[in-house]
């Protein structure tokens, strides 16, 4: 049966390796000049004692540099949905589009076994094929990542790790669950494409900040040179940031102030008038917002993820994934057993 | 007696429209059994029932004993679908190992000799063969496996005159000598009267005649007669079909006896008669255009 799998499908498989040797031919080199850009520099050193967000031109410069490489984040986000069209929807919907599941279905093996001789083919390919994608991309991409604030960026937290793994082997079952369901190639294809964003999508925007309780912390503003309303530490994935009041009661959303609401209880801020000054640039003059915070008693609380949570967290959509491609696979192991 | 192939009040409903419907019966094996109706009586359905790929709807169909489908009886039935579907993109060769690999017992060395024997180059791709040449590779791989019982839905239907008989045959050679039952449809009666020992007549999803074709040609005369008929004929169990000129009457009838009436002059019937009767008589009452088209179609 996996010779059988393998002679039918080996056209994609071999188009597939093809890929993913271009894949490496483009990766390998630049992601070595990269590397080399990232140390020689100073970059690197600086990174690893001060920290992110202080490197300054160091910083700046290195992204400018590579900035050209943000085209390989929506080819590397699209890399699991193409083994699910390419791979996957074809799997049983071509046996029937063609005609020849009245041949396959019919030699001494149960439909059962077909199934499971064709995904341990196709699925271990894809599963290879990730794996060695994942894992060339997380080396490539380690300096930019680490010139950036934070690994939970979508385009990061989606490209490195495990993730791009459990994605793959999920859209593989999703197309080939929906081309048992619908059973033509081309439909198939099209809505592997179309499920499979509305399923990332969904998860990367409402349910992967709920994997683990979030963090709150509320902060006092501190003013002064240099220093913004700073809340958690910057590599961590902050999900909401808050002005709340005294009682609590949120006065603004984003972690900024609302100027009318200051003037509105400060008189000394209103007086001063909406426009934003130089904070000591006329020597004697008193800038009256943090008086009217501190009288008010304004503080920053923020919602976050820790960096320290990164593991966790892929993990766990790891599990999601693969937990959904399983299920997808007994739907279509159900549904071949009926096709007719 | 041992039965190949029986059905009980077998039934299959696409949706609103019964493509088969309360069929009983049984095919001794051994017989080569010629499956005939028009297009859209309901041969492939009740096929693809035997060989697992159906659910029959109401009813039950069992297959040298076995439920259809089950890993027991797979191995044991050979099966050409209509069309005779092969991997486009496989070769000769890659179709061989195809029926190894999908067979626990598969007789490589017949099939090669068979391809050879037929001048089919093993690299050619089975997209390209003619159809007569796909149908030989569709009909040796399930000879291949050996069965017990071999189903071919309308091998024929796709192929010139001589790929016919070449098919049928290979087909022959293939059988002969063994006890393996063999199932082929057709919508056209004339191929199948040369080889097969039973007719399945089936018309709407009904069947209107089993038989075995020795019995079928002793139990069914032509009459010719007076036109003014007075009673029952003696004899005859049933008129079939029936035509009259200004001065004499011809009948197709079924008997159940000798026909002694000196009224009457009887004569022997072709099969084909028989058949396109069987398909003619209970199908006037409701028939249109174009069930009379297929019909004719199936004497052809």
């Amino acid at each position: 049966m996996t010779w059988v799998a393998w002679r039918q499908h080996r056209l994609q498989l071999l188009w597939g390796a093809a890929a993913i040797a271009a894949m490496t031919l483009f990766l390998v080199p630049t992601g070595l000049g990269m590397a080399h850009q990232f140390s020689s520099s100073g970059l690197a050193r600086c990174l690893s004692t001060i920290g992110f967000p202080r490197c300054g031109d160091l910083s700046q410069t290195f992204e400018n540099h590579y900035r050209g490489f943000s085209f390989v984040i929506p080819l590397f986000m699209m890399a699991p949905v193409l083994f699910g069209m390419f791979f996957g929807a074809p799997l049983i919907a071509r046996e029937m589009d063609t005609g020849t599941y009245r041949l396959a279905w019919t030699q001494g093996v149960t439909r059962p076994r077909w199934l499971a001789g064709k995904l341990l083919v196709v699925v271990g390919a894809a599963l290879a094929g990730a794996a060695a994608l994942a894992s060339l991309v997380t080396w490539w991409s380690r300096p930019l990542v680490a010139n950036t604030a934070s690994r939970f960026h979508p385009g990061i937290f989606d490209l490195r790790g495990v993730v791009p793994i459990a994605y793959t082997v999920f859209a593989v079952m999703l197309g080939v669950a929906i081309g048992a369901l619908i059973k033509k190639t081309l439909a198939a294809v099209g809505m592997t494409l179309a499920a499979f964003a509305a399923v990332r999508i969904g998860i990367e925007l409402f349910l992967r900040q709920h994997y683990m309780t979030a963090k709150r912390l509320t902060e006092s503003f501190v003013f002064g040179p240099g220093k913004g309303g700073v809340a958690a530490n910057s590599a961590d994935w902050v999900i909401s940031q808050n002005t709340i009041d005294r009682a609590g009661h949120i006065v603004s959303r984003g972690g900024g102030f609302d100027f009318s609401y200051l003037a509105a209880h400060c008189p000394a801020v209103a007086a001063a008038g909406p426009f934003p000054r130089v904070v000591g640039a006329i020597p004697g003059q008193v800038d009256p917002v943090p008086a009217c915070v501190q009288h008010l008693g304004l503080r920053i609380a923020s919602v976050y993820q820790p960096a320290s949570r990164f593991w966790t967290f892929q993990w766990i959509e790891f599990g999601i994934f693969i937990a959904l491609a399983i299920a997808l696979g007994a739907f279509a192991l159900w549904r071949t057993k009926r096709l007719s | 007696m041992t039965v190949a192939l029986e059905a009980t009040r077998l039934g299959k409903r696409f949706g609103k429209r019964w493509a088969l419907q309360d069929c009983t019966f049984e095919l001794p094996a051994g017989s080569i059994a010629g499956l005939v109706g028009p297009n859209g009586a309901g041969k492939t359905t009740l096929l693809h029932i035997a060989v697992g790929l159906l659910e029959p709807t109401s009813g039950s169909i069992r297959i040298l004993g076995e439920d259809p489908g089950n890993e027991r009886v797979l191995s044991r039935v050979g099966f050409v679908a209509q069309d005779t579907p092969l991997y486009k993109y496989f070769s000769v060769a890659d179709m061989i190992s195809f029926g190894e690999h999908m067979n626990s017992s598969f007789d490589v060395a017949f099939l090669r000799e068979r391809m050879a024997r037929l001048e089919i180059p093993f690299d050619q791709s089975a997209g390209s063969l003619s159809g007569g040449q796909r149908a030989q590779v569709g009909l040796a791989l399930a000879l291949a496996k050996r069965p017990e019982i071999l189903l071919l839905d309308e091998p024929l239907a796709s192929l010139d005159p001589l790929a016919r008989r070449e098919f049928l045959q290979t087909l022959m050679e293939g059988v002969a000598d063994t006890e393996v039952t063999v199932v082929l449809s057709s919508h056209l009666l004339t191929d199948l009267e040369r080889v097969c020992d039973h007719m399945m007549v089936l018309a709407r999803g009904h069947f209107r005649l089993i038989a075995d074709t020795s019995d079928i040609l002793k139990n069914h005369k032509l009459l010719i007669g007076p036109r003014e008929r007075a009673g029952a004929i003696s004899g005859v169990e049933q008129v079939l079909h029936q035509s009259a000129t200004d001065r004499q009457a011809t009948l197709l009838v079924r008997t159940n006896g000798p026909i002694i009436d000196p009224a009457w002059m009887v004569n022997q019937v072709s099969l084909e008669d028989v058949v396109l009767a069987y398909l003619d008589s209970r199908s006037t009452a409701d028939a249109n255009d174009h069930d009379l088209h297929a019909v004719r179609e199936v004497a052809r």
